[in-house]
């Protein structure tokens, strides 16, 4: 599944690794997201969470530092699904959704990577999603 | 000094006295629908016509026709115009791209610059809806049935643009 870059939400620069991800419960709206391969989990605004109808109450707290600012994250295994076209990869990785989250777009970091081989192809401006037969 | 707008019009048998800024105020807490065809820009919103005179007429939109309620917010100085095709699915940026699929295109910066600072949902190149809450942009998304390809906030700032990806 291949995905030409993408300007970050509202930006005139650079295309950039952006991908829209479902995730469940929230089909209608998919989540502009930022591939970041430095980056160790997948995170989202606590408002994903609330959206989606995503029980927190029981979730694991961390406090973490992003990009400069403390923020406060609740984890849950959350299903996220990529769409291209005819071709939809879902996979259950574990979420983190964290408030305050001031940015235009989630992250997907590593921890969201597994089921997958990427690729990035700076030149051609392109990421590809390849399912691992596991 | 500036002057309101105002003007006076027949519609279905009925006279109304239409003001802009009643106009403006009345639509701002109502979101727009979904845009077919013709719409006239109020708030820095897109609206169907016939949803901006439905409501504040209170006529049934049966009562009118598109280009009627058109014709009158024009006329009121509300700028109108008509939505344009999808753009074509071909990326249009880095020549070396040609190896990637046909893309989803994202909203330019210039296109969503009306609504910074709001979440929006977008389609094919287009906002399909701008609210200050998320909330509301799902439940216009879930109301209207239509599928967004994106939904995030316009950043209102370099720090919520690109805080964790500097240049």
């Amino acid at each position: 599944m291949k995905h030409p870059f993408q300007a970050l939400p509202g930006q005139a620069g650079r295309a950039r690794p952006v991908i829209d991800l479902v995730v469940e419960g929230l089909e209608l709206a998919p989540q502009a997201c930022l591939l970041d391969t430095g980056a160790s989990e997948v995170r989202m605004g606590r408002h994903v969470a609330d959206l989606a109808g995503i029980d927190l109450s029981s979730a694991i707290h961390t406090e973490i530092v992003v990009g400069g600012l403390q923020t406060s994250c609740l984890s849950a295994s959350v299903q996220l699904e990529l769409r291209e076209k005819n071709e939809r990869h879902a996979w259950t990785p574990t979420v983190y959704f964290c408030d305050p989250w001031p940015w235009a777009f989630g992250l997907l970091g590593l921890g969201g990577l597994g089921p997958f081989v990427v690729t990035l192809n700076t030149y051609r401006e392109w990421l590809e999603f390849r399912p691992l037969n596991l | 000094m500036a002057e309101t707008s105002r003007k006076t019009v027949t519609i279905a048998k009925r006279r109304f006295e239409l003001r802009r800024d009643r106009i403006e105020r009345a639509l701002r807490e109502t979101l727009p629908e979904p845009i077919t065809s013709h719409y006239v820009v109020i708030g820095r919103r897109r609206y169907p016509p016939k949803q901006a005179i439905g409501l504040v007429t209170g006529l049934d939109r049966a009562d009118f026709t598109t280009h009627q309620a058109r014709r009158i917010l024009t006329g009121l100085g509300f700028p109108a115009g008509r939505r344009s095709r999808p753009p074509s699915p071909e990326p249009v940026a880095h020549p070396a791209r040609r190896g990637a699929q046909a893309m989803r295109t994202r909203p330019t910066a210039e296109t969503l610059e009306p609504f910074v600072g709001q979440w929006v949902a977008t389609k094919e190149g287009e906002v399909l809806v701008a609210a200050p809450e998320p909330s509301a942009v799902v439940g216009w998304l879930a109301e209207h049935r239509r599928q967004a390809d994106s939904m995030f906030r316009v950043p209102s700032d370099e720090l919520e643009a690109g805080g964790l990806t500097p240049w």
